[in-house]
């Protein structure tokens, strides 16, 4: 019992961030197609971000979140109109589209430490308060995570099902000239897609940052387990994603309690999340066209 | 043999660029012409590189070179094949976003082995031991020898892919990668055609990885990271995914650019080559992968002109 | 051509039967076939409104669309029969059923030879180490794919095929090139011009008297009421009539849901 309480404490708390992310980016494949490797820096960026309004301006973290989210938005809503907007409007495909998503965060990822310096940096926040949780200490940081990525899932989720701009948001998805027809604004509503799902990866990084230390290869280092989450997740809607992304979560911290050793849980990890893509994959085949 | 001109720089620059050359014809062989987006090429040439280090340094081999370092060097080639089968069995029903997971997963899940079984690969510390299977002299005549060999086996990898479009098999691979479905109604085994492919050039990329291994005579799980994709994967793009030649152009004007003309020849300040120079290698890679696919896609070289590849073969 | 369509068969063919074949796609049902048999005559015809299913009703047969419910089978002239749903879409081919597209499909890498070249090649020639076939590929094949080079007046088969009759072109000469037993062609004259549609008429005449099962789908009428044997009327996934061509002129159902008064 004392197990099962610890991986649920741990993995909700430690890996809160993931979720916020996979929301962000299953936002941005779900309702735009595209797989963007480029996501990994938008976190790394607002790790950079809130560090660095934190370390210049002496903010606290909890007030530097809002700018870096802010930025990180910006610099997703920049890369979408610089970027791949361009190239969808001269026609390049699907596969061409996620090997220019990895160029771009090939070229963010080390052309922020001409910005930011090459070495490893850090928040300079006081250490955190450690809160007892169901018996296990967790730092009053990753609670903030926790309860901060609750809240946003659940605002993100009511307004992509309920809101009057989210039923516009999902009917560009499924039909952008039906869509257009009915009056909705394409470029405006994409690149509000674009910022919502940069803020959240803006604000992830910020958390998985202020935990540990902030170095470029740190949203690259969650990628694959958001893509996973996104993926498989997704096919349900935001809240499969949601409930995906806490199930790894869990079974992440799990599988790193039993095997004391936190990267052989990512390696379970891929390979149950490869074989789930296998076994659905065998139903693509619905729309040939010969 | 006098080679007191060639720098030692130079033989390490040169051999990576041969390197990646070959890396990078077996990916225009996946990408090029069957479509296939591997974005794990280092987890198979890092597959190879680790089981010709382990067996060859770890196992008590009753003879020595140059059968330890052939046996091993089979071995590995075994080994990553399998892994291309395994894999390659994996993504070839599997659509795009499915091949980059599958891909990425496969060459993460060789990361992380190679750091948590440090007993057999040294883990972090990284593992040496490993040496040349000759001795004709000096180090740096061992080195220019074998990237003597390493351009070899490129060039054999190179008149293969060249004689591939020339032959029923490549027509196969491209008919794959342009129409799938249009493909299989044609009686063609199209799940057959991606596994073999992967399986036989997976084969080869772990080949290579066992001889750079040679070359380093070090492991090191640092070098196991994204950035060998990237160089096979720009360099492939830049000089033109769909040509026989593209991966040489390429790979000569991007890694060369870099390993060779600013490693050796640019008179720019010592400290920028720890931190400035690997950094800016990496942001200009991705920048030209980037540019190239939306303003030049065909890259330098353009499109497949089979046309006149037919029109040569054939006539009319 | 024969006028009798209840002339006893003289000699059995290769059929293709459906039963029981169901297709629905997002909750609406394409395609509901209980009991057909194609291939008893030589050349057969399938006509209908657009959206009546025949496109998917193919693809079902080819099974490159699979079945909700039912099954397909082949029933070769002789051999056991093949149930081709249960077959992955690839083997159906290797059978010697064969399906030209409705819908240009082409390789836009590949030229007019490659393509043809690509519809003989044998299994045993593509694989990875035959990379010196192309030569015994092409001495093995020339002929025949001269012929309907030829036959069809391609000027270039070193260059693309251009056009869009180009493309349909070629892809019948591929499915020719495969030597069907049963040949399903999807509105193979759209966009050809009136001799290829002619001379299209003519390998078609020579497939059936030769034993293959010839199956058209076809808008253009002239071609249907000139070449077939026996016509299939399907309308909103069900086929709703089978018999001779004047039959199926003179149906009121047929007139109605799709002739037009114009065509008695």
């Amino acid at each position: 019992m004392d197990f099962v309480i610890q991986s649920l404490v741990i993995g909700l708390t430690e890996n809160a961030p993931l979720v916020l992310a996979a929301i962000g980016f299953a936002l941005l494949y779900r309702l735009t197609g595209l797989i963007n490797v480029a996501y990994s820096e938008t976190i790394t960026l607002g790790a950079y971000f809130g560090m660095w309004i934190n370390t210049t301006y002496g903010l606290d973290f909890y007030t530097v979140l809002v700018p870096a989210g802010l930025l990180a938005g910006l610099v997703s809503v920049a890369s979408y109109l610089l970027v791949f907007r361009a190239a969808k409007q001269r026609g390049v495909g699907v596969l061409e589209l996620i090997v220019i998503s990895f160029g771009l965060s090939i070229f963010l990822r080390h052309g922020l430490q001409f910005v930011f310096g090459y070495p490893v940096r850090f928040y300079d926040v006081p250490p955190p308060d450690t809160i007892m949780v169901l018996g296990v200490g967790v730092t009053s940081f990753r609670l903030l995570a926790l309860v901060s990525v609750a809240v946003l899932a659940l605002l993100l989720y009511l307004f992509i099902q309920r809101s009057i701009l989210g039923l516009k948001i999902r009917a560009l998805a499924s039909d952008e000239d039906l869509a257009q027809v009915s009056g909705i604004r394409p470029l405006a509503v994409t690149t509000l897609i674009w910022f919502i799902a940069g803020v959240a990866g803006g604000l992830a990084g910020a958390f998985y940052g202020v935990g540990s230390n902030v170095a470029p290869l740190l949203g690259w280092r969650q990628f694959l387990l958001i893509l996973m989450v996104a993926l498989v997740g997704g096919s349900w809607g935001l809240g499969g994603v949601i409930l995906v992304g806490v199930g790894t979560s869990v079974a992440l911290a799990a599988m790193a309690l039993q095997f004391d050793q936190v990267l052989y849980a990512q390696l379970v990890l891929i390979v149950a999340f490869v074989a789930v893509l296998k076994v659905r994959g065998r139903r693509l085949t619905e729309t040939a066209k010969v | 043999m006098n080679l007191d001109w060639l720098d030692a720089f130079l033989i390490t620059g040169l051999f990576e660029v041969v390197m990646v050359i070959g890396l990078g014809l077996l990916l225009h062989l996946q990408l090029g012409l069957a479509r296939i987006a591997n974005f794990g090429v280092v987890g198979f040439w890092g597959i190879g590189m680790y089981a010709f280090g382990v067996l060859y340094v770890r196992v008590d081999w009753p003879f020595g070179d140059p059968w330890q370092f052939l046996v091993c060097a089979a071995a590995a080639t075994l080994v990553a094949g399998v892994a291309g089968l395994l894999v390659g069995w994996l993504i070839a029903d599997l659509d795009t976003d499915g091949v980059l997971v599958g891909t990425l997963g496969f060459a993460t899940a060789v990361q992380i082995l190679a750091i948590t079984e440090d007993d057999l690969t040294g883990g972090a510390r990284g593992m040496g031991g490993l040496g040349f299977p000759y001795d004709i002299g000096r180090v740096k005549d061992n080195e220019f020898l074998w990237l003597v060999i390493m351009a070899a086996v490129v060039v054999a990898i190179l008149l293969y892919v060249w004689r591939v479009h020339r032959s029923p098999y490549g027509r196969l691979l491209i008919a794959v990668g342009g129409n799938e479905p249009l493909t299989r109604s044609l009686g063609k085994s199209t799940f057959r055609a991606k596994l073999w492919l992967f399986t036989v050039t997976s084969a080869a990329m772990g080949l290579i990885g066992a001889m750079n291994g040679v070359m380093a005579r070090y492991l090191d799980v640092g070098n196991i990271g994204v950035g060998v994709t990237l160089a096979a994967m720009v360099g492939l793009v830049l000089g033109g995914t769909a040509r026989v030649w593209g991966a040489v152009v390429g790979v000569i004007l991007t890694v060369g650019l870099f390993d060779i003309v600013v490693q050796s020849y640019l008179p720019l300040p010592q400290e920028w080559y720890t931190q400035a120079i690997p950094v800016l290698r990496e942001a200009a890679f991705g920048l030209t992968l980037m540019i190239v696919l939306l303003f030049r896609p065909f890259g330098l070289l353009g499109d497949m002109r089979r046309d006149k590849l037919m029109g040569k073969i054939h006539g009319r | 051509m024969v006028a009798d369509a209840v002339d006893a068969v003289a000699v059995t063919r290769p059929r293709i039967r459906v039963q029981g074949a169901v297709k629905s796609f997002s909750g609406r049902v394409v395609v509901n076939v209980d009991d057909l048999v194609l291939g008893d005559r030589p050349i057969e015809g399938l006509i209908g409104p657009n959206g009546a299913g025949k496109t998917t009703l193919m693809r079902m047969i080819m099974h490159s669309t699979p079945l909700d419910r039912g099954e397909i089978s082949l029933l070769p002239v002789d051999g056991r029969d093949v149930v081709l749903s249960s077959l992955p879409a690839h083997r159906i081919a290797r059978h010697g059923v064969v399906k030209s597209n409705q819908v240009v499909m082409d390789f836009d890498k590949l030229t007019i030879w490659d393509s043809l070249l690509l519809a003989v090649a044998e299994a045993r020639y593509e694989q990875p180490h035959r990379i010196f076939s192309e030569r015994a590929v092409f001495e093995r094949h020339e002929d025949e794919i001269r012929h309907y080079l030829a036959y069809f007046g391609f000027a270039d088969p070193a260059a693309f095929a251009m056009s869009a009759g180009e493309k349909k072109l070629l892809d019948i000469v591929r499915c020719l090139l495969l030597r069907p037993t049963v040949l399903l062609l999807d509105e193979p004259t759209a966009g050809l011009p009136e001799d290829l549609t002619e001379r299209l008429m003519d390998v078609v005449r020579d497939l059936a008297a030769g034993g293959t099962s010839v199956v058209i789908v076809e808008h253009d009428l002239n071609v249907i009421w000139s070449l077939c044997d026996v016509v299939t009327f399907m309308a909103e996934g069900s086929v709703l009539l089978k018999g001779a061509p004047q039959t199926i002129r003179e149906n009121r159902t047929v007139v109605e849901k799709y002739l037009g008064h114009g065509h008695v």
